[in-house]
């Protein structure tokens, strides 16, 4: 029983849009980790969150021009990211109720708008929800691209987005751009938003960007180790996800996310079980 | 004559719809330290921020180590690196998963385009040193989340130190510490100034402080009211000039009375 079980799931994966979906869980999972891992620090964990749920919008307006709503996507969600981080200086809102506002306007347009366009295709459940099997190898072209760009530029800016994250004056003190480095990660995690949801849904395109450096953190002492922790928790999560979806028969992005918790709740288990060996450090008074 | 290390001429700083820094001008030599005094919201830290690009300015020119600040901001990296600043007030995010030894490799770096493991043999010796000289090693693997408000500033101390600098800019980076520390904190700025030739602008509220150790001072209150050394800068005439004609300096008395303040419970023999 359990052989042909195996032998049935080693077949699944055989299938050529099994691996891409294996290889797009993977890219998204290593994206999602080495940008979530500034994005939580930055505060801007919401602003993700909003990101993902304003792109219905972008995908509503596809549909309604007839235009294919993966090209209009991607410039959508960057020109939204700019405004939203240009009105987020200059207004005097909270940010978070200010993103409350866009994500929640935004997704109420794109459904007066989706309710135009009549009898769409794919409907409403991929779009909210994703399907990492549908991803095509053009899909995985461009992840792959996108992650080699974001590679590059926050491995050869590390420590400038290391002094950044701590403290945006020190950062200035020391002559870094504040304004085109937050603008080039912003516009690089809406390309990572928008490209992961076909894979994963508008409503759990966050998850990947948020859940995995949240769980890092809880187990990292250094920058560096958390950074890579972050980067590695979101590849083993896309792979256990895949597998318990194939397994089980499952919807892939929500099994990912799954995952996904579990890891985090054993990453905020685990500190507890270390500091009943360790003795956590306190100040001590100078003799 | 010695060489011009900062230069600020006619200097206006606009915050929110005032002037809070206006029409200021001075120069610092290599190898002084110079205090700015001053009431609370006299625009001192508003002064240091704009010298160093943090806010933009509305009027006048600065120029450090010879270099024009542009209206933007932007001064070379090099001389960026020969700058260092320790602000008045450090929020450190206490769950940010980053060390004492990364923190104050920050301070090292040059930060422009490089590799992630760079250099990190130099930068950890650097790291090493500094740690040593504001005797904080022992913090050197502690989370900054977890250290005490002293320690924080130790720690910030050695981030501008880890990289020898021209300039020392710092916003009442004593408080927080404890006497000894501070005593030791102005000790190793004597040093820096004396055997490195590293130029020191400091706004404090320690007058006492300002007329031991600064050669010179800068009495700013939105516009500079005086500028000389301590004996002139902070006479009686100046300092009423300075914080108002009702001004009176206390003195600390380092050999308390208990008879002289008659409420204050007598201490065990």
């Amino acid at each position: 029983m359990f052989q042909t079980e195996l032998a049935h799931f080693l077949e699944l994966f055989q299938l050529p849009f099994m691996q891409r979906a294996l290889i797009g869980g993977i890219l998204t999972g290593i994206m999602g980790g080495i940008l979530g891992s500034f994005t939580i620090l930055r505060q801007l964990s919401f602003f993700s969150d909003a990101l993902g749920h304003s792109a219905l919008l972008g995908i509503s307006l596809g549909y309604l021009f007839g235009l294919n709503p993966s090209f209009v996507l991607l410039p959508f969600l960057v020109m939204l990211a700019l405004l939203v981080s240009y009105l987020l200086e200059r207004t005097r809102l909270w940010t978070d109720a200010l993103l409350n506002i866009i994500s929640s306007s935004a997704m109420a347009i794109a459904i007066i708008t989706l309710s135009f366009v009549g009898q769409y295709k794919g409907g409403l459940d991929n779009l909210l929800f994703g399907d990492i099997l549908a991803i095509q190898p053009m899909d995985l072209v461009f992840s792959g691209v996108l992650l080699s760009v974001s590679i590059l530029y926050i491995g050869l800016t590390l420590r400038t987005q290391m002094l950044l994250t701590v403290d945006e004056t020190l950062a200035i003190a020391r002559g870094v751009p504040v304004s085109t480095h937050r603008m080039i990660f912003i516009v690089l995690l809406s390309l990572v938003v928008g490209i992961s949801i076909k894979g994963i849904g508008v409503l759990l395109v966050s998850a990947f960007v948020v859940i995995p450096a949240c769980a890092a953190q809880q187990l990292s002492r250094t920058f560096t180790h958390y950074v890579l922790l972050s980067i590695g928790l979101g590849v083993l999560s896309a792979v256990c996800g895949m597998v318990i979806s194939a397994w089980f028969n499952l919807p892939s992005g929500p099994s990912i996310v799954a995952t996904q918790l579990a890891i985090f709740l054993t990453a905020m288990v685990l500190p507890r079980f270390h500091s009943l060996t360790h003795k956590p450090y306190t100040p001590q008074a100078q003799d | 004559m010695k060489e011009s290390v900062l230069t600020v001429e006619h200097l206006t700083v606009y915050r929110e719809t005032y002037a809070a820094v206006q029409d200021v001008s001075f120069s610092l030599e290599a190898g002084t330290d110079t205090s700015i005094v001053g009431p609370n919201g006299g625009g001192k830290t508003t002064l240091v921020k704009a010298i160093l690009g943090i806010l933009p300015r509305h009027s006048g020119e600065i120029s450090i180590l010879g270099q024009p600040l542009t209206q933007k901001g932007f001064l070379p990296s090099r001389l960026r690196q020969q700058i260092a600043y320790l602000p008045q007030s450090f929020l450190v995010d206490r769950r940010l998963p980053m060390t004492v030894d990364e923190l104050v490799g920050l301070g090292w770096d040059r930060l422009g385009l490089q590799l992630p493991w760079a250099n990190a043999r130099k930068r950890s010796h650097a790291v090493r040193d500094a740690l040593v000289r504001v005797n904080a090693s022992h913090l050197r693997n502690q989370l900054i989340g977890g250290l005490s408000g002293g320690e924080t500033k130790r720690v910030l101390l050695a981030y501008c130190l880890v990289y020898p600098r021209r300039l020392l800019i710092l916003d009442e980076a004593p408080a927080g510490l404890d006497i000894r520390a501070e005593s030791e904190f102005y000790q190793l700025l004597y040093q820096l100034k004396q055997e490195q030739g590293w130029t020191i602008l400091q706004i404090s509220h320690d007058l006492d402080m300002v007329r031991q150790h600064c050669d010179r001072v800068l009495c700013l209150n939105r516009t500079l009211r005086c500028q000389g050394s301590p004996e002139v800068a902070l006479s009686a005439a100046s300092l009423s000039a300075l914080y108002g004609s009702d001004f009176v300096p206390y003195k600390h008395s380092h050999q308390p009375q208990v008879n002289d303040v008659p409420n204050r419970t007598r201490p065990l023999p």
